[in-house]
């Protein structure tokens, strides 16, 4: 037996799909689940509204196990390259009628006259399925949190919301439960052989390891590979700048890097975690945290990108990166030969750029447990509430010894070129006593701290405007919280 | 089952991923796909293009210049100043100068990057402000004039002036522009289009290849949302798809990527409007003078007819005896602005809106009541700037009547203790009227046409000029038709717009679509009624019913019954049957026209308007006075349809229009570099709302029991009104920035109003 293999397998709905891209010329290892999709006969529904993942109209499913049975996933089809359904099932919305009959979400969506003009409706739809799948009688806001990734530009959504509230009130199952366990042995089987697939045509070499040690070997054999593993940010340099990406290191299978582990002192949270696995753990553990993330992206963009993409990408308005300042997080880092921790802060070095080494993974955040009496916010301000990118962000920590600041730390996105902490502010409220004078007194400081840009997004003015306005708000509700 | 609770007729389709969109079509192996190289500067002239190396790339099957073009260069829809492709100069960012097509998107894209274009860089005209400034008009100004504005002003107890500016707004449609053309025989070329004007694409198509209407028949099955984007720029892909298939005798589609289409096509015009407005104590308006201009862009597409209907609705809802209305247009170096719902309506309405709420702020009033005050009357005070009187006013009885159910008076007091007691958010409420004229104001357009066929198993086809874009025009004619010929509506296929099936139509524009289509549907279903109930009448005395005439016989359950002899009936398909032997046409075409539609432009005076719809909604925010961000919290909208043609697609359509009019007014931001650049061309930057931003109470309901006399089945237009409905989200964020100071300081504002506007007006109204 070869030691690596050079081709995929994934289910479509029921059936099984092997690819070995040398004898497939039309595909390439980069070619996305949406091109993938409408190429083959009868797969038109899903459609392409911005390929970069912000309208959702390319929403798909995917079931994959997950502690012995199948959890189901929403995804942006646009933003996922074949290889990543790698021993998963992929579910269409022409998968969901059963014979002649249509789906609950389905049903749902006609009785509620869910669709107008009908084009975002097939993301729509699988959204809905998505949420029927993990949601039994969900909230409004869990509704919303489902959608939030699909444009509509006709309906205004309430008959989307209605018909989701009315067909999630049953008990979940539906064709697919039926086919569950024959689903189950057919990925089990896939994902029984641990051997890395390596895909080389002639342009590309896509290399997707089973276990870290690969990963690592193949980090230091092929360094000019770009790390993915959701691919919600380096797709977009094939989708909309057209760039033909050459080589991949694809770190989405790892199991090792996909956990959470808590012990006493600190989380470690595993680099491959995704933003969705992360924000229902914090939702219980570190509610600032929990905060940030539900307006981060949309689920479909929450359940493939990870945290170790979201710090390693170093964007100066990544939306987690602030509040993993105020944290005081680490990062591990890990090639073959060595394994080290770094400040969060160390880490970054400048616009989109990190020290992280060229035979190096980021393998997990340290993220030490807040002390009780540690105050911790997160803000993101966006022109758009939800699915959009922050115009400021921040993450404060604040810990007062009799009334006075004990330790701070004020941390921005979107104010410079990287995060950045405002340690003028920082130092001089250090010690004096924590009320609104000498809030006042500290926005002042702040205001002449950043040099913001002014783009799409906002003015300069505004950002510093907001950014002093968000230390009183910290103030104020900090101040709520002492009573 | 009640033609008036009909699903969506593409409902199923649309759920299940089978609607087919032009995208979605492949109609040979070998298809080609087309893609536009669009100019990279503002304004200059093209010193050279190399095109060498990409033609040598393999699959490229043909790269097209403005020479290659057969017929006339030319596709503006009203005026010929809008070139099919550049030939010498370009005047935007996004204006076509090639056309590649090639075996796949992948390999056009490739061909592209090897394309050499140097440009010669003039100077632009970027902004509203410096094409005002240098007096750039597309057209001459016009004018709307009643009574003595000046003098009026010059006595009222008050007076106020000022500014407004309104933004830009990208459509958005989900389906970005689309076209698949397919060569025949000789010259026809057949256009699968996403065109709101298949008539237009077609005459547009023939132009361009310089061959007859005849030759090129336009088919439009479905958009996946068009909101105006498609009523001229449709034909835009149209043209270029028509272009490479004419050349390459191969089939070509072309589908705009998204950031392309947001950079090449039109927006809603932005404005920029001064006002004065004299009022007495009690907030009774005396006189109006507004300026409304205009930014057209590069060519002048619909602009003049767009800066029309703004003039039409400057007053809205309000009676005033002195107003003077100025319209001009102006032409900047940027994408030829278009239609978008409300068609200049929304801008004009932006400023009178605004400039009342002054009104009430400066007199420390309920705003609500100010409006009230100034509605049109019922008898009197009913005269429109330009002579139309205001007949049947729901104007009254919709304000009575949401006053009441969206409890007006008691959230009032209710927002006021709130924001007496809360210093970092403050809640604001606001209620606005929409009046909307209802009908092209270019009198000609106002004609529909339609063609029925019925067949021997009694199943009927019909067909008509209208296009589905989603409005749900298709489900509300097969509602007509099966009310009309009294037969289930499972019985009626309504096809796909055909320009060789109905030919000369106009655009599915003006909210119009229903209302002539309908007509023009119920006509042909008249001719072929008479023709079935002469046969039917024949068949009665066979059976020995003598003394029936024609006016007693109904189509309805599927027969023909008379009403003198209700237990005798004949079958509607048996009666089709006997009319087929005996040698009667089954066929009929239809025809309407609106009737008394005029205007004359010299004087600014006629009856540009069928009739007018209404709405009226409350709407209350939120607004984090730290941040500028907002929430809508409560909207409740009461809107006039007449008699529903069909309930749930109406309602769909106010929601709609509503939350598209509040993105407008809040979160869509478009911006441009100093170089003419589009910044927010994708929707990473341009913010449409989303589910998280619609109101967490939504009430729409439909005014019930004022049916519309003289139109189809006496229901109203209903695509455009509602979008105008967003003014309450507006002036509902104005109002809790207002509370910021104690409502004793005008807040500066703008349209859109975003986090950053409204912050900003906070910090200036702290200021004061």
């Amino acid at each position: 037996m070869e030691t690596t293999r050079k081709d995929i397998q994934f289910l479509l709905n029921d059936r099984l799909i092997s690819i070995d891209f040398q004898e497939h010329p039309g595909l390439k290892p980069t070619t996305t689940v949406l091109n993938y999709l409408r190429a083959l006969p009868g797969f038109k529904g899903v459609k392409e509204g911005c390929a970069e993942g912000d309208c959702g109209a390319c929403t798909v499913v995917t079931a994959e196990i997950a502690e012995g049975r199948l959890v189901y996933k929403t995804i942006d089809s646009c933003l996922v390259f074949l290889p990543m359904l790698h021993g998963k099932q992929l579910l269409t919305v022409e998968h969901l009628a059963d014979g002649n009959s249509l789906h609950p979400v389905q049903q749902a969506m006609l009785e509620h006259n869910g669709s107008q003009c009908g084009y975002c409706t097939p993301g729509v739809v699988m959204s809905l399925f998505g949420l029927y799948k993990n949601s039994h009688n969900p909230s409004r806001p869990v509704i919303n949190d489902a959608l939030t990734g699909n444009l509509c530009r006709c309906t205004g959504y309430r008959p989307i919301a209605d018909a989701a509230a009315d067909c999630c009130s049953g008990n979940g199952k539906d064709q697919f439960t039926s086919a569950e366990q024959m689903t189950l042995e057919v990925l089990g089987k896939i994902q029984s052989d641990r051997r890395q697939i390596e895909i080389t045509t002639d342009r590309q070499l896509y290399l997707k390891p089973m276990t870290l040690s690969d990963a690592l070997s193949a980090r230091l054999r092929v360094p000019e590979a770009v790390i993915i593993s959701g691919s919600t940010d380096v797709a977009l340099r094939q989708t909309k700048k057209k760039e033909l990406l050459t080589a991949l290191l694809d770190l989405s299978s790892i199991e090792e890097l996909c956990t959470i582990i808590a012990d006493e002192h600190q989380y470690w949270i595993g680099a491959g975690v995704t933003i969705e696995q992360l924000r229902k753990f914090s939702h219980d553990h570190l509610p600032a945290l929990a905060q940030m993330l539900s307006v981060f992206g949309s689920l479909q963009i929450r359940n493939l990108a990870t945290i170790g993409g979201n710090v390693g990408s170093a964007s100066p308005i990544g939306d987690v990166l602030p509040l993993l300042f105020a944290c005081r997080a680490s990062l591990r880092l890990q090639s073959a030969s060595v394994e080290r921790t770094i400040a969060i802060s160390d880490f970054i070095t400048g616009y989109r750029t990190t020290c992280l080494k060229n035979d190096e993974l980021i393998t997990g955040i340290v993220l030490p447990k807040p002390a009780d009496d540690v105050f911790i916010r997160s803000y993101k301000v966006s022109k758009r509430k939800d699915l959009d990118i922050s115009t400021v962000s921040a993450g404060f920590m604040l810990k007062l010894n009799q009334g006075r600041v004990a330790d701070l730390v004020l941390a921005f996105g979107g104010m410079a070129a990287t995060t950045a902490c405002a340690s003028e502010t920082e130092a001089f409220l250090r010690g004096k006593p924590w009320d609104e004078p000498t809030v006042a007194k500290a926005m002042e400081i702040l205001e002449n701290e950043f040099r913001p840009l002014s783009d799409a997004r906002a003015g300069a003015t505004y950002r510093t405007l907001v950014s002093k306005n968000l230390l009183m708000k910290f103030y104020v509700e900090s101040t709520a919280q002492e009573v | 089952m009640n033609a008036t609770k009909l699903k969506h007729d593409s409902a199923v389709k649309h759920i299940t991923g089978q609607s087919v969109y032009v995208n979605d079509m492949e109609v040979s192996p070998l298809q080609l796909t087309g893609r536009v190289v669009y100019s990279t500067v503002a304004h200059g002239m093209i010193r050279s293009a190399d095109i060498s190396e990409a033609l040598r790339t393999p699959g490229v099957a043909a790269i097209l210049s403005a020479k290659d073009i057969p017929g006339i260069n030319q596709m503006g829809p009203v005026v010929h100043d809008e070139p099919c492709l550049a030939a010498s100069e370009v005047s935007f960012i996004g204006q076509a100068v090639l056309l590649i097509a090639a075996d796949s998107e992948e390999i056009a894209t490739e061909a592209e990057k090897l394309i050499r274009i140097e440009y010669e860089e003039l100077p632009a005209i970027l902004t509203l402000q410096e094409a005002m400034t240098r007096d750039e008009l597309i057209a001459p100004a016009r004018y709307i004039i009643n009574g003595d504005a000046e003098s009026a002003l010059a006595t009222s107890p008050h007076l106020l002036s000022g500014c407004l500016e309104t933004g830009a707004q990208e459509h958005w449609y989900l389906e970005t522009q689309s076209a698949l053309a397919v060569p025949g025989e000789e010259n026809e070329m057949l256009i699968y289009a996403s065109s709101q004007n298949p008539s237009e694409t077609q005459a547009i198509v023939a132009e361009v290849l310089g061959v007859r209407r005849n030759e090129v028949d336009v088919e439009v099955r479905r958009m996946g949302g068009a909101f105006g984007g498609k009523e001229t720029q449709g034909n835009h892909v149209a043209a270029w798809a028509a272009l490479l298939a004419h050349h390459t005798r191969r089939p070509v589609k072309m589908h705009l990527f998204r950031d392309d289409d947001q950079k090449i096509t039109g927006k809603r015009h932005r404005f920029f409007s001064t006002y004065s407005i004299g009022f007495d104590e009690q907030g009774k308006i005396l006189a109006y003078k507004v300026n409304l201009n205009s930014d057209a862009g590069s060519s002048t597409d619909l602009s003049r007819a767009i800066l029309e209907r703004a003039m039409f609705h400057a007053e809205n809802a309000y009676y005033i005896p002195n107003i003077h209305i100025t319209g001009k247009a102006f032409k900047t170096n940027l994408p030829s602005n278009t239609a978008f719902r409300g068609f200049g309506g929304p801008q004009g309405m932006a400023v009178i809106e605004n400039a009342i709420d002054r009104v009430a702020r400066y007199l420390k009033l309920d705003a609500a009541e100010v409006r009230k005050l100034n509605f049109y009357g019922q008898e009197t005070c009913n005269e429109t700037p330009y002579g139309k009187l205001v007949e049947n006013n729901r104007l009254p009885v919709i304000f009575d009547r949401l006053w009441h159910t969206s409890s007006y008076r008691e959230r009032r007091a209710g927002i006021e203790a709130f924001n007496r007691t809360s210093p970092y958010v403050k809640h604001g409420m606001a209620l606005t009227p929409v009046k909307f004229g209802i009908s092209f104001t270019t009198a000609f357009l106002n004609q529909a046409g339609a063609l029925v066929n019925i067949y021997r198993d009694g199943t009927v086809q019909v067909n008509h000029g209208g296009t589905e874009m989603g409005q749900g025009l298709y489900v509300k004619i097969q509602g007509v038709a099966a009310a009309e010929l009294g037969i289930s509506a499972e019985n009626i296929r309504v096809l796909p717009a055909n320009t060789s099936r109905v030919p000369n139509t106009s655009a599915t524009a003006a909210s119009s679509g229903s209302d002539l289509n309908g007509m023009a549907v119920k006509n042909a279903m008249e001719v072929l009624k008479a023709r079935l109930k002469k046969v039917a009448l024949e068949e009665f005395e066979k059976l020995g019913h003598t003394g029936i005439g024609a006016c007693d016989l109904e189509f309805a359950g599927n027969r023909v019954y008379s009403k003198m002899i209700p237990d005798a009936s004949i079958p509607f398909v048996k009666l089709v049957e006997t009319a087929y032997i005996n040698q009667v046409s089954l066929s009929s075409t239809g025809f309407y026209k609106t009737p008394g539609i005029h205007f004359d432009r010299e004087s600014g005076k006629g009856n540009p308007f069928y009739y007018f719809a209404y709405g009226m909604a409350v709407s209350e925010v939120s607004v984090d006075v730290l941040t500028g961000e907002y929430k809508l919290i409560r909207a409740d909208i009461l809107h006039d349809v007449g008699d529903s043609l069909n309930e749930e697609i109406d309602i769909g359509q106010i929601e709609g229009g509503f939350i598209q009019g509040v993105g407008w007014c809040t979160t869509e931001e478009i911006k441009w570099d100093n170089k003419g650049r589009l910044l927010t061309h994708s929707p990473d930057t341009y913010k449409i709302p989303t589910i998280n931003d619609i109101p967490e109470t939504f009430n729409v309901k439909l005014l019930s029991d004022f049916p519309n006399e003289g139109t189809i089945r006496k229901s109203k237009a209903v695509g455009e009104p509602p979008l105008m409905l967003a003014f309450s989200v507006w002036l509902a964020i104005k109002d809790a920035i207002s509370a910021v100071g104690n409502h004793e300081t005008e807040p500066d504002f703008s349209l859109p109003a975003t986090a950053e506007v409204v912050l900003m007006s906070i910090e200036e109204v702290r200021s004061k």
